[in-house]
This record gives C-alpha cells, structure tokens and sequence, in this order.
C-alpha cells in the first residue's frame, strides 16, 4: 500500500510541473531587422 | 537582438528569422516571463514590434472592474479584450478550470512607431486550444 502511494507521489511530482499555468510561447513580428 | 531578448528573466531559447522577420521566444519551464518587459528589451535593441501573439495555460477570472482575465501564477494576468471567441469562457470564471490559449498581446497601432509602455497589454483570444 505504502508502496502504491510512494509512485503515485512521484508520478504526481513529475507531472505538476506540467500543468503549471504558464506562458508556454511567444511569437513577435518584427520590422526594421537588418 | 537575440542576445538582448535572451538575457531577460524567464527566456530559454530566443530563434529569429531574418527572411519574414519573426522571433520565436521559449520560455523557461519554471520561469516567469513579462510579455512587456520583452517588447521594451526589443525596442531598446533599435526594433520595431508589429505584432506579439502567445501561447498561454491559466485560469479564467473576472477583475475588479468586472472584466475577463487569463491568471497566470499568482501574480500574473492579461485583461482579455471581449469577442466572440472569449465569449466561450465565461462560463469558466472562477472554476478550476485551466486553459490553453493562442492570443494577440500587441499589435502595432496604425501610424505608431513605438508601444506606449504605460498602456497595459491585453490579450485578444484567437482560439481556444484546450480546456482541462
């Protein structure tokens, strides 16, 4: 049982870092780059 | 330009392509990025924005004024500016729920060489991409 809970916490602290609100990407449109 | 962007808080990879003039910016994982601070360090590098669009997971709130917002973290929003696509997410104020946008941040006004820094930037929602 303990063993269980241990990688369904490990699994749960690989993943938190992915459903993190975050930016994930930015697109700008530039001019006057040379 | 590269180097400047790639120095600001939060920026993992900064990629330009000089033919159609657009510079891709990955943020870090755990790192926090300012839309704003990104668009200054662009100008101050002798560049104009014309466009800065996003990709964004967060919750939906409402602001004091009443307004839709994209929560980023505890300490990060955009005010989303209404449509018909931003219509969908009403009904996501203030649940657990967490989405994934594609929006416009900034867009060039007509006649205007530079972004007035003192305008807060607002997100226009082009599409919806998940809900979870």
């Amino acid at each position: 049982m303990n063993k269980k809970f241990a990688l369904l916490l490990l699994l749960g602290c690989a993943l938190a870092p992915l459903s993190q609100p975050q930016i994930k990407h930015i697109e700008m449109r530039v001019e006057g780059m040379t | 330009m590269k180097q400047h962007l790639g120095r600001q808080s939060g920026v993992q990879t900064v990629e330009v392509s000089l033919i159609d003039g657009k510079v891709q910016i990955t943020p870090k994982e755990d790192g926090r990025i300012e839309p704003a601070q990104l668009l200054k360090a662009t100008y101050d590098s002798g560049v104009s924005v014309a466009e800065m669009d996003l990709i964004a997971r967060g919750k939906i709130v409402k602001d004091a004024s009443g307004n839709l917002a994209l929560q980023i973290g505890s300490n990060q929003s955009f005010a989303i500016t209404p449509n018909d696509v931003s219509k969908t997410l009403e009904a996501l104020v203030d649940s657990s729920s967490i989405v994934t946008l594609r929006g416009e941040l900034y867009k060039k006004p007509p006649g205007k060489k530079k972004a007035d820094p003192s305008v807060p930037l607002k997100l226009l929602v082009l599409e919806v991409l998940k809900k979870e």
